[in-house]
């Protein structure tokens, strides 16, 4: 007995230290997803937050580009057919007030094209205190969800002085927090009361369990019913009057109060892409994948039909970000933004305009194994893709989506 | 020393009376949460999100889904307490302890760990649902009568007798030039990350021919499934309570 106590006692204290260590989960499961997948569906590009320190009550707008990737894998249900744009925090510790794809609402779900350039916007309220990693998210039908580059963003405040409201199109203004609560939980108390005094019909004959089966014992299956008495009877049928007229009674009321409504709405909604003239031409020669150095290399035959030299500035894969630091300054947004700013080197330099060029570029950086990258050698077709971002002499950016086979290398 | 040993330990009526007591007092608190337990979970594979959230309890889906599920246990217990004990509270008691044991995760699980306001997830009413089968199999005594009148019940009644709690929530709103619910509005505020919109099983069947009376055509088609849904686990109560398995162990 003193063993099982001290076992006991042992469990009890290694659960409750088990408690105290753990911490809040503070990600989405980015880097769980499979490499193919991220790179091959989503290209995020541009998020950024209006603010990262609010109070409740404050607004904050998410914003960014994607572009859903034309190297989609052929093994998983595409984007073109049903999609939502959702955001990603933990639960509703926002309210989103606004959703929208190039000026269109999301309140319903729609469908992305392939290839094709989308800009977002995301207005949220917010409804809980807390310091949260905000991420947009493509939830793709048969596929889940698509999550985008996080960003944090702490909210204080009084949780308490929360206010969210609506206005029905009968002209009456509504709290969204406590809506309808009082008139559900006062039917669902009144039929708690009603079942309860059924039940409470029955314990007053107590004992009956073991009496009662005795007696249906006793008595047979063919005479068992002898047991019922005729109150019972009588309380029965009081009972199913009284279920029934409550039914019908309630329902007139209700259809009295609320006389119109409406059904739930669902649908799709069309979102027309934005029209992007890009002056390059970009096809993928080579893409190599070396595992010890953590080295990814892509041969780039490069065509500039416009009239501007332009240059690599960077290569976006996955939600990582590789800077070629000649071209673009990158400061992290914060510690968790997954950029490396000087990680992006380019043989071949400038494409200037008409020009041809076979050109290579290196992304290499310890991202690709922080971030779970690497397993993208077990991809079940070997595909690869990523968003190249090229600038002119200008500054004007064009993002240019490459793709192809990619060859890993062991040594 | 053997026959002291073989006789009654209760000496007196009194003395069984105190023992019976002793053993309702016992019994039945562990069948009301047997009851919430093992209800709750089957409801929860089966119904889900349909009563999770008010933007899931559509008119063609929710009442034709719910009855079916929430038929099982009321008729495998409902049938053992009659059979057994001449009790009708199988159905009450089952739905109670479900209805219960619904509003308690609501408030712990969706509101205060999950932050979600509990008037969007408030669970729906079942109670009278249950009631009505009993008295019914009170009244007949019969599980012919009871599922013909009780499984049909259930069914055509679902709709209705959720209607007070429901109808606030189905008021028209509008936003950025679309028309919702209240209940769309809240679903789209109130952010789920793992449920998007696309996901809700709502509004979407081939019955459209009779116009505006889907919610009445989808409780009665509700009804007549239920009374065969009803049948069925009667029989499957009625298997269970021959304890034929407890039987070859024994």
């Amino acid at each position: 007995m003193k063993r099982l106590i001290s076992l006991t006692c042992s469990a009890l204290v290694a659960m409750l230290s088990l408690v105290a260590a753990m911490e809040p989960a503070q990600a989405h499961g980015e880097r769980a997803q499979m490499p193919q997948l991220r790179m091959r569906s989503v290209h995020w590009f541009d998020i950024n937050v209006s603010t990262v320190n609010m109070q409740i009550n404050d607004l904050i707008k998410v914003t960014g580009s994607f572009m859903p990737s034309n190297y989609w894998p052929e093994h998983v249900q595409s984007i073109e057919k049903t999609a939502f744009l959702n955001i990603g925090v933990p639960g509703p510790s926002f309210v989103r007030l606004d959703s929208r794809v190039n000026g269109v609402p999301m309140i319903r779900s729609t469908a992305f094209k392939k290839g094709e350039l989308y800009n977002f916007e995301i207005t949220l309220k917010a409804r809980k205190t807390g310091r949260y990693h905000v991420h947009p998210v493509i939830n793709v039908e048969g596929t889940g969800p698509i999550i985008g580059p996080g960003l944090w963003v702490e909210v204080g405040g009084d949780e308490a002085a929360f206010e969210n409201s609506a206005t029905t199109l009968l002209g009456k203004t509504i709290n969204l927090e406590s809506y309808g609560l009082a008139n559900a939980a006062f039917w669902s108390g009144l039929w708690f009361v009603i079942g309860l005094a059924w039940f409470a019909y029955w314990l007053l004959k107590c004992p009956i369990v073991v009496p009662r089966f005795k007696r249906v014992n006793e008595l047979g299956p063919a005479e068992a019913d002898k047991i019922i008495t005729p109150n019972d009877r009588r309380a029965g049928l009081v009972f199913l009057v009284l279920a029934l007229s409550v039914v019908a009674g309630s329902y007139m009321y209700t259809q009295e109060k609320w006389p119109i409504t409406t059904p739930l709405q669902t649908g799709k909604i069309e979102v027309p892409p934005i029209d992007v003239d890009l002056p390059l031409q970009v096809r993928l020669q080579d893409a190599r994948y070396r595992i010890p150095g953590r080295s990814f290399r892509m041969e780039l035959e490069v065509t500039n039909s416009g009239d501007s030299p332009v240059m690599v500035g960077e290569f976006a894969a996955g939600n990582l970000r590789f800077i070629n630091s000649d071209v673009l300054k990158v400061t992290p947004k914060d510690e968790d933004d997954l950029v490396a700013t000087d990680a992006l080197r380019v043989e071949g330099g400038p494409i200037a305009p008409g020009e041809t060029r076979t050109i290579v570029v290196y992304a290499d950086d310890a991202l690709w194994e922080t971030q779970r990258m690497t397993t993208m050698i077990a991809s079940p077709d070997a595909l690869v893709a990523g968003m190249l971002f090229f600038f002119d002499a200008n500054g004007e950016r064009f993002p240019v989506e490459v793709g192809g086979m990619m060859i890993p290398e062991f040594v | 020393m053997s026959q002291e040993l073989a006789a009654s330990a209760v000496h007196s009526t009194a003395e069984q009376h105190r023992v019976h007591v002793q053993v309702d007092l016992l019994a039945i608190p562990l069948v009301v949460l047997l009851f919430a337990a093992v209800f709750s979970f089957q409801f929860a594979l089966l119904v889900g999100d349909w009563d999770y959230w008010i933007d899931w309890r559509d008119r063609r889906w929710w009442p034709l889904v719910t009855p079916l599920a929430l038929t099982i246990l009321p008729a495998v217990f409902g049938y053992f307490l009659w059979e057994r004990l001449r009790l009708p509270l199988g159905a009450t008691l089952t739905i109670i302890a479900l209805t219960a044991a619904a509003w308690i995760s609501r408030y712990l699980n969706f509101h205060l760990f999950a932050n979600f306001p509990m008037n969007m997830v408030w669970p729906s009413a079942y109670i009278g649902l249950g009631l009505i089968v009993d008295c019914i199999l009170l009244l007949t005594g019969s599980f012919f009568w009871t599922g013909l009148f009780g499984g049909f019940a259930f069914g055509v009644l679902l709709y209705p007798m959720n209607w007070p709690l429901l109808a606030p929530f189905q008021v028209p709103v509008e936003m950025h030039g679309t028309m919702l619910t209240v209940s769309d509005l809240m679903g789209f505020e109130y952010i789920r990350t793992a449920i998007p919109e696309y996901v809700r099983i709502i509004e979407q069947s081939t019955l459209r021919t009779f116009g505006e009376a889907v919610t009445p055509l989808t409780a009665v088609f509700a009804g007549f499934l239920n009374i065969m849904n009803f049948w069925f686990w009667t029989w499957i109560g009625y298997l269970g309570s021959k304890a034929l398995w407890l039987r070859k162990i024994v």
